[in-house]
């Protein structure tokens, strides 16, 4: 039976979705969902009825693009059917620079260069004395380095008044402690490890405590020198405290008075050809100085 | 200076989290400015624009004294304090009226900026039809030759794609594709200068075509602005390069012996090790077969002797 009849009738229904007429093919950019025809507009039909024609170019454009995306692979979920589209060919760019690789901390450069891998521990551990499992730290956590057992023997060596207890407990305070300095040791390191990226850091130069320490010393240097001529008087009055900073670098210097001249000459001219020389016209607004000069 | 800003409680600490730079980027917040003076067809636009862009934008509903290709340090501050990259400043004046002005930002510093003045412009309340909701993924046409060929043309292609593209994904719902951004390059002028572009926004209407595929009506949805080039301020080429930059985990993988051809079909290549042509198959003939054990060993024997024989 010939059904190919049946078929153009039904089709015949309903509008087509071929589009005829474009003599560049349409580029796609399906991952943006983005079309670009690349035909010329008809001038004469923009000029005489812009809305129809613009509506019109956009429907047909629009149909192409759609028959793209229907004819993608599709999926169905919650939804409903998703077309996967490819990744998007018209580059844009980023916001913000490529994020920085973290700096190291010692014990990760330590760790790298002998080879040691971390194992992930388990939160949870089990604690013999109680029979269950406890958190490794934190609240109610398992009885970490007997502070909490209900009774100590006291070491031979050891003095009889001493609270054991409160040895235990210095000692484990002073590890956190010892930790928290190497934090914090850490932290310096890659704040000079950043900034040090800024100026020129692959030199060859390596952040270290020295590093750290250096730029710490220079900044409240610069402080102390800042707090110190913040005075009524500049700190002209002060008293001399011995061993303290002087500010440097305000030395003022005198050219003899009978030499060669060739120098402070070559200086001068250095000047003259900033402001008015052959690099001088972004420097002095030229309308503006003859107007304020023709005013006075 | 080596004082690190530490937040002070943990809902801070992921506003801050969320700001760092990252190898796959939030969406971009854009920034709508009123400038000194603006006219009702600049604040309709602005408005339009907001709409179409929301929830990723940030509505500045009070003047601002700012000119952007005068002075950039307040869209740094505001780049800085919003998180937001991207930017339009609508102004009015005699020397340039109904302008709007697109602006990027890069690191919080601008990257690129584009002025245009609207010529006409019709916003979105003055068409009686259905809207798209808030949100939606547009679809994006750029009709005409202009489009890959003036930097004005090329610079406000990628703004417009830039600005609403929203989130980059790998699929898409099918009935989530609600509206059509169409923008449309008139012919340039006699003088050899851009010509105007045309913005017009549509609802997709899909109707059954007695195929798989829809049949696409369109309504317009608003707002529609015909526009001419004003300034343009481009990328610094190093700071292009940088913003350009993909990072390596983004980066397609190679695959390894899989090429295309010229005429884009897929062409692989197999590795198969070396050919021993002892062992290898070849067509079976009379002449070729192997002799019997002995007779073959027999000859072969006399003829080492030989040789032996030779060298000695």
């Amino acid at each position: 039976m010939d059904v190919s009849a049946v078929l153009e009738a039904h089709k015949q229904k309903f509008k087509s979705v071929s589009v005829e007429g474009k003599v560049i093919p349409l580029e796609y950019d399906l991952g943006l969902l983005a079309a670009y025809d690349q035909n010329p507009v008809e001038e004469a039909e923009l000029k005489s009825n812009k809305d129809e024609y613009l509506q019109a170019l956009t429907r047909d454009n629009a149909q192409l693009l759609f028959n793209e995306i229907f004819q993608l692979q599709t999926i169905s979920d919650d939804n409903g059917v998703m077309a996967m589209l490819p990744n998007p060919t018209t580059l844009l760019p980023r916001e913000k620079p490529l994020p920085k690789p973290k700096p190291e901390t010692r014990w990760e450069k330590f760790a790298k260069a002998k080879g040691i891998v971390n194992r992930k521990k388990e939160r949870m551990v089990f604690d013999d004395a109680t029979g269950d499992y406890k958190p490794r730290w934190g609240y109610k956590a398992i009885n970490d380095d007997g502070t909490k057992d209900w009774i100590i023997e006291v070491p031979s060596s050891a003095n009889p008044m001493e609270d054991q207890y409160a040895a235990r407990r210095d000692a484990k305070k002073e590890r956190i402690d010892r930790n928290e300095k190497r934090h914090q040791r850490n932290m310096e390191e890659a704040a000079v490890a950043t900034k040090m990226d800024q100026k020129a850091v692959n030199k060859g130069d390596r952040p270290n405590m020295d590093n750290a320490r250096a730029m710490k010393r220079k900044e409240i240097e610069n402080q102390i020198l800042i707090s110190k001529s913040s005075t009524a008087s500049a700190g002209k009055f002060d008293e001399a405290i011995k061993g303290d900073l002087k500010p440097r670098g305000i030395k003022r210097q005198f050219a003899p008075t009978v030499a060669d001249f060739s120098k402070e000459k070559a200086g001068n001219m250095s000047i003259l050809d900033r402001v008015v020389g052959k690099n001088g016209e972004d420097l002095v607004n030229v309308r503006k100085a003859i107007r304020a000069t023709k005013r006075q | 200076m080596l004082r690190t800003i530490t937040p002070r409680n943990a809902r801070v600490k992921r506003v801050l989290k969320n700001r760092e730079a990252k190898t796959e980027e939030n969406i971009k917040t854009a920034i709508f400015i009123r400038g000194s003076q603006t006219s009702q067809i600049v604040n309709d636009a602005l408005a339009d624009l907001y709409m179409l862009k929301k929830p990723y934008a940030v509505n500045f509903s009070k003047k601002n004294q700012i000119h952007p290709f005068e002075d950039q340090s307040n869209l740094q501050f505001f780049s800085q304090k919003n998180d937001a990259s991207l930017f339009v400043i609508g102004t009015h004046s005699k020397k340039r009226p109904h302008t709007l002005t697109f602006a990027r930002m890069f690191d919080h510093q601008v990257l690129d900026m584009i002025e245009v003045s609207i010529e006409k412009g019709i916003p979105m309340r003055d068409f009686k039809t259905p809207k798209s909701a808030i949100g939606m993924k547009p679809c994006f046409l750029f009709n005409g030759d202009m489009w890959d060929q003036n930097p004005n043309y090329i610079m406000f292609k990628s703004m417009l794609l830039d600005f609403y593209h929203g989130q980059t994904v790998n699929k898409v719902a099918l009935a989530g594709l609600e509206y059509v951004i169409s923008v449309t390059s008139g012919p340039m002028t006699s003088e050899g200068k851009p010509g105007k572009i045309y913005l017009r926004t549509y609802t997709i209407v899909l109707k059954r075509s007695g195929v798989k595929l829809p049949r696409i009506e369109m309504v317009e949805m608003g707002p529609s602005l015909d526009m001419t080039f004003g300034r343009i301020m481009e990328a610094k080429p190093d700071v292009w390069k940088q913003s350009m930059r993909v990072p390596k985990e983004l980066k397609p993988k190679k695959k390894k012996n899989i090429t295309k051809d010229d005429m884009n079909n897929t062409v692989g290549r197999i590795h198969l090790g070396k050919q021993d042509f002892d062992k290898i198959q070849t067509r079976k003939m009379k002449g070729l077969k192997k002799r019997a054990a002995e007779d073959s060993d027999g000859t072969e024997k006399k003829q080492r002797v030989d040789d032996s024989g030779d060298e000695e």
